[in-house]
């Protein structure tokens, strides 16, 4: 059974196809990178397979349940259980870091008596004990970044998906994130799939490397 | 987003905001269509076309350098000029026009122009003054390089022209449906100065006849909205000079020798407009002509008080309950304006309220809620509150979208893929994050409400209002009672603004 399995998949916006007949296997623990340039189709992959955008046509399969049939939602994004880590974050600016993750929490079902442990212990994994009042404001980018991821994680995902998680950060930083993240993967069992503009980077942890061009793949390697 | 939550907001919008309407335009027949053909009706709306477009372009030429020297110089007391800008805004016109026409023997068509230009300068400042702070730094840097300060304005003018003409259009709109200052001014004497909307209402007088009326009021609607459909066009334009995630902040512009000049001009623009009003009043309540005394201002407001107390409460409770539902439907509906596949269509549809004269909309909701089945509505004060949501919730839409349109859509996205379901992200991710423009929507709703005159004027339930109070009041003459009234209406006004600048570290979002 793939993990993520897209099936002449096509979204598109007024005129123009932003994934062509798209079509794609994805195995469990899988970290597969997708690059390529600007408006190849990267973001529109991720988002396809979160719920976020509504293809016209093809099929999207996550752990062989069908999710979305043509530009019918089967299951909606909310129901999948899928961790996204956006480009910039995306971090809530009206609630500390730990309050980011209980509000995840709380709509995975934790119970409230083990919200606040639990928060504290996804803040240390990403190794920000400590920062469980700090607001987004406060945050430095890397920061930030990790307490996203964290957020990324609270759900429990089995697939986690990655928007250029390291586009705004320097190259210390950049490091220190993707060591984070091969070590979580390989800890949970998560399978990734990975946009990134600096594959360079990111290879060491990838198994596999997939090359989108106009909305269709140019290579998978 | 939340389908069933979407529709029942618009089914109490179609309820409150476009049933008074619908119920109005079944009235018409082919004779009230005939009557307006008239030669009176054509020189009514050359003259009511003209008004609105020489105070539209009079707040433009005021408005704009008043927004630029505010928001991006390093004029004196640039910081509290800025907020009190909008305060002539929100006092009541006819307020000013009781004023001017005491103080400066004004009457007429110049008397109307004066105070309304005064009155609506403020739409077309803030509108300026917050897209000349959402120009990014590097942009006037490169242009700066190119040919300094001057190729800077030229560079600026084109992002700021859009918005500040959307408040020329909305300051259009407001003047040629206002009937209170032509009516009161031409109720002081010659020269008389009649307008559109009072010929409405002069018609609702003469005969009741709601048809008659719509009829009347068909070449003002479409007046009306020739002006919001641009603006509405023009505010979007704007909106794209805005914050984008990596946005620099500009730097203010020095005005060297020319700072206190600015500052004079800009501190006499708000005499005008508030200062002298504020002022007058103050000296009227505290004996006037008669010798100004503390005894006698404080006696003014004890009558004022024991008089009206029950006017005063009856406008802050309908002013408070029209805010707190108009921000509730703004925030659901504001956010399918933005978010939902087809939610520009609901753009047009919620200005309709405001595209009707006030006059009209008030007959609208006598003719819709007087009926046997709502009688219990009719007569409680509730349908002023009723009637004032369904004129006033499209600011609250236009406020909430306009902060919902600059929201970064992966913050909701985020809660969707983590399993937070629409209306918990409704409340717990895009309210909090809009928390300023959702309060600037609550003021501007409150304080439209208490100062609303017009649509109230004919609905029996709103005749025990303050600001219904004072217009019938300064009919039977002025004195420090009113003046006291007035003042308190003023305070009322001003208090939420003033609220929020002392407790809340974040500026008001007022505008949509």
């Amino acid at each position: 059974m793939s993990a993520v399995r897209l099936d002449g998949v096509r979204v598109v916006a007024g005129e123009r196809a932003l994934l062509d007949s798209l079509s794609l296997n994805v195995e469990p623990g899988e970290h597969l990178l997708v690059v390529g340039p600007s408006g190849s189709g990267k973001t529109t992959l991720l988002r396809a397979i979160a719920g976020l955008a509504i293809p016209s046509s093809g099929t999207v399969e996550l752990f062989g349940a069908r999710v979305s049939d043509g530009a019918k939602v089967l299951i909606p994004s909310e129901q999948r259980r899928i961790g996204f880590l956006f480009q910039n974050s995306a971090l809530w600016p009206h609630m500390s870091a730990a309050r980011q993750l209980e509000f995840v929490l709380e709509h995975a079902g934790v119970p409230k008596a083990q919200r606040a442990g639990r928060a504290s212990e996804l803040l240390e994994w990403v190794e920000l004990k400590g920062f469980e009042s700090r607001m987004p404001a406060t945050l430095s980018g890397g920061e930030a970044q990790r307490v996203a991821l964290a957020r990324a994680l609270a759900i429990g995902p089995k697939l986690l998906l990655l928007d250029e998680p390291l586009g705004p950060l320097d190259y210390e930083l950049r490091s220190g994130l993707l060591a984070k993240l091969g070590e979580l993967q390989r800890k949970l069992g998560l399978t990734v799939i990975h946009v990134t503009h600096a594959p360079e980077e990111a290879r060491a942890i990838a198994t596999r490397t997939l090359r989108l061009r106009s909305g269709r793949i140019e290579v998978s390697e | 987003m939340s389908r069933p939550l979407v529709t029942l907001a618009l089914l109490v919008f179609a309820l409150l905001g476009l049933a008074p309407l619908a119920v109005m335009a079944g009235r018409v027949n082919s004779e009230d269509l005939a009557a307006l053909f008239t030669a009176n009706s054509g020189v009514l709306l050359g003259r009511t076309a003209l008004y609105g477009l020489g105070v539209a372009t009079l707040a433009l030429v005021l408005g704009v350098p008043f927004g630029f020297l505010t928001a991006r110089t390093d004029m004196p007391f640039a910081s509290v000029l800025r907020p009190l800008g909008v305060v002539p805004l929100f006092l009541p016109p006819m307020m000013l026009a009781m004023v001017w026409t005491a103080v400066a023997e004004i009457r007429g068509a110049g008397a109307a122009w004066f105070v309304s230009t005064l009155s609506t300068f403020p739409l077309v400042a803030v509108f300026a003054a917050r897209a000349f702070e959402r120009i990014d730094a590097r942009q006037e840097e490169a242009a700066r390089m190119v040919g300094g300060l001057r190729a800077v304005l030229r560079a600026d003018l084109p992002l700021v022209l859009p918005p500040a003409l959307c408040g020329a259009c909305l300051a259009f709109v407001f003047t040629v449906n206002d009937f209170s200052v032509p009516d009161y001014v031409s109720w002081l004497g010659l020269p008389k100065f009649s307008v559109y909307a009072d010929s409405i209402y002069a018609t609702w007088r003469i005969d009741a006849s709601p048809g008659r009326a719509v009829a009347m009021a068909l070449p003002l609607v479409a007046l009306t909205l020739l002006m919001l459909i641009p603006a509405l066009a023009l505010r979007r334009r704007g909106a794209l000079a805005s914050l984008s995630h990596d946005f620099r902040t500009p730097e203010r512009i020095s005005l060297g020798a020319w700072r206190w000049p600015a500052f004079l001009s800009c501190t006499s623009l708000l005499a005008l407009a508030a200062i002298v009003p504020i002022g007058r009043l103050l000296w009227e309540a505290g004996g006037g002509p008669r010798g100004w005394s503390t005894t006698e201002l404080s006696s003014a407001f004890a009558l004022a008080l024991e008089r009206s107390r029950g006017d005063v409460r009856n406008s802050v409770t309908n002013a408070l309950i029209t805010a707190l539902g108009c921000v509730a439907l703004g925030l659901v509906l504001g956010h399918a304006l933005e978010r939902a596949r087809r939610g520009r269509l609901l753009e047009p549809l919620v200005l309709l309220p405001l595209s009707v004269p006030a006059v009209l909309f008030g007959i609208g909701i006598i003719v819709l809620w007087n009926r046997d089945a709502t009688a219990a509505i009719y007569e409680s004060d509730f349908l002023v509150s009723v009637l004032l949501t369904g004129r006033f919730m499209v600011f609250a839409v236009l406020v909430a979208g306009g902060a919902v349109a600059s929201l970064d859509p992966r913050l909701e996205e985020a809660a969707r893929v983590a399993g937070v379901g629409p209306v918990r992200r409704l409340t717990h991710i895009v309210a909090p994050a809009l928390r300023s423009s959702l309060a600037g929507a609550f003021v501007l709703v409150f304080v439209l409400s208490l100062r609303e005159l017009d649509a109230t004027l004919l609905v029996p339930a709103a005749n025990h209002t303050a600001m219904f109070r004072i217009f019938n009041q300064i009919h039977f003459g002025r004195d420090a009672f009113v003046a006291a009234l007035a003042l308190l209406l003023v305070f009322l006004i001003v208090l939420p603004g003033l609220l929020w600048s002392l407790f809340a570290r974040k500026r008001l979002e007022l505008l949509p």
